[in-house]
């Protein structure tokens, strides 16, 4: 059996807490609550409140969709929570957070990887009209 | 004082459903086509590595402002909750109170006015139906009745005709008097003749009665 979605889970006060992702969808079709849990505890077990979500696969307008209850997440992190590396970075996105360095990281890794792939294009084109002539 | 329940009764069960039951176990060896495999490390330039430090730091630091940030703004929301039992808020929420139970009433003016303006056009409606409905069912009765009577005139100008115990008798004298006769009988031609005699038999039924005569 599964746990509930939300909202169900026992928690002890000094407990240190997480706000972290937990997988919600079904085999090929990802799709996660960002809820707050203990920090031991596993994700199949029942948390102790959601404060959003969010659907990695794009929609028909190309969105990747995440909700978040702020007025909780803030509550949660007077409190002291833990935040997840990947739930940082979608808070820094959502401009909650400054923007996560992973998320530089990255960003500056596909430009490099892009730069790089036009540039071999671009050669690759070059050598054509070399032999063509 | 801790409780024996909290020993004997277990809250969750230890048998979890396991996330990566898909994995190997972690008691298992290494495959055998994976001994010599040595993973490749990721290599990252002196320069990357120096830049990804930089806004590491930069962002460890502006996530702790931000967190005691929350953590001060609960503390204070926690003093203001402790001390909102004074006059003042007291009679700033009596305040907001009336003020709410003056808007809720206006709307629900507005609503009850709604309401009752919907009420007389479904009412107008609901007689508009009931005054076709009744002029249908009246039609039809009326249709009813004529049939009706025009059924009882037919019925009573055949009356004349029927066998009451008063002409009986006659209408059995007449019966005998004129007897007829419905059978008949059909060839392959599908030629009909009436009666009991055929012309085939005629002859000699003939012959009979002319021997008996």
């Amino acid at each position: 059996m599964l746990p509930p979605a939300s909202g169900t889970g026992k928690f002890y006060a000094k407990a240190a807490k997480s706000i972290r992702l937990i997988r919600q969808g079904c085999t090929n079709r990802p799709f996660f609550h960002i809820s707050v849990t203990h920090r031991k505890r596993l994700n199949s077990q029942p948390v102790i409140e959601q404060l959003g979500s969010y659907d990695p696969m794009p929609n028909v307008h190309n969105e990747k969709l995440v909700a978040l209850n702020l007025e909780r997440i803030k509550y949660w992190l007077g409190k002291g929570a833990h935040v997840s590396p990947p739930v940082a970075e979608l808070f820094g996105l959502a401009g909650f957070f400054p923007i996560h360095p992973r998320s530089y990281m990255n960003a500056w890794r596909n430009r490099k990887t892009t730069q790089e792939n036009i540039a071999k294009q671009m050669e690759e084109e070059k050598a054509k009209e070399t032999a063509n002539l | 004082m801790i409780s024996q329940n909290v020993f004997l009764k277990r809250s969750w069960p230890m048998l979890v459903q396991c996330a990566e039951a898909h994995r190997k176990p972690r008691w298992l060896p290494v495959a055998k086509s994976k001994i010599y495999r040595i993973p490749k490390r990721p290599v990252v330039s002196e320069e990357e590595r120096l830049e990804l430090l930089r806004i590491n730091n930069n962002y460890k630091t502006q996530m702790r402002a931000i967190r005691r940030f929350y953590y001060e703004e609960m503390i204070k929301e926690k003093s203001t909750k402790e001390s909102a039992s004074s006059e003042m808020s007291i009679r700033l929420e009596a305040e907001d109170w009336a003020r709410c139970v003056e808007l809720n009433e206006k709307w629900n003016a507005e609503v009850a006015a709604e309401r009752e303006e919907r009420r007389k056009i479904q009412l107008a409606e609901m007689e508009e139906y009931a005054l076709a409905h009744m002029e249908v069912k009246d039609r039809e009765l009326k249709e009813r009745i004529e049939k009706a009577t025009k059924e009882i005139k037919r019925q009573k100008e055949l009356s004349e005709t029927f066998i009451t115990p008063e002409n009986l008798d006659e209408a059995i004298e007449y019966a005998i008097a004129n007897p007829t006769d419905y059978n008949y009988a059909i060839d392959l031609r599908g030629k009909k003749y009436v009666g009991t005699e055929t012309p085939g038999s005629l002859p000699k039924d003939e012959k009979r009665t002319n021997s008996s005569v």
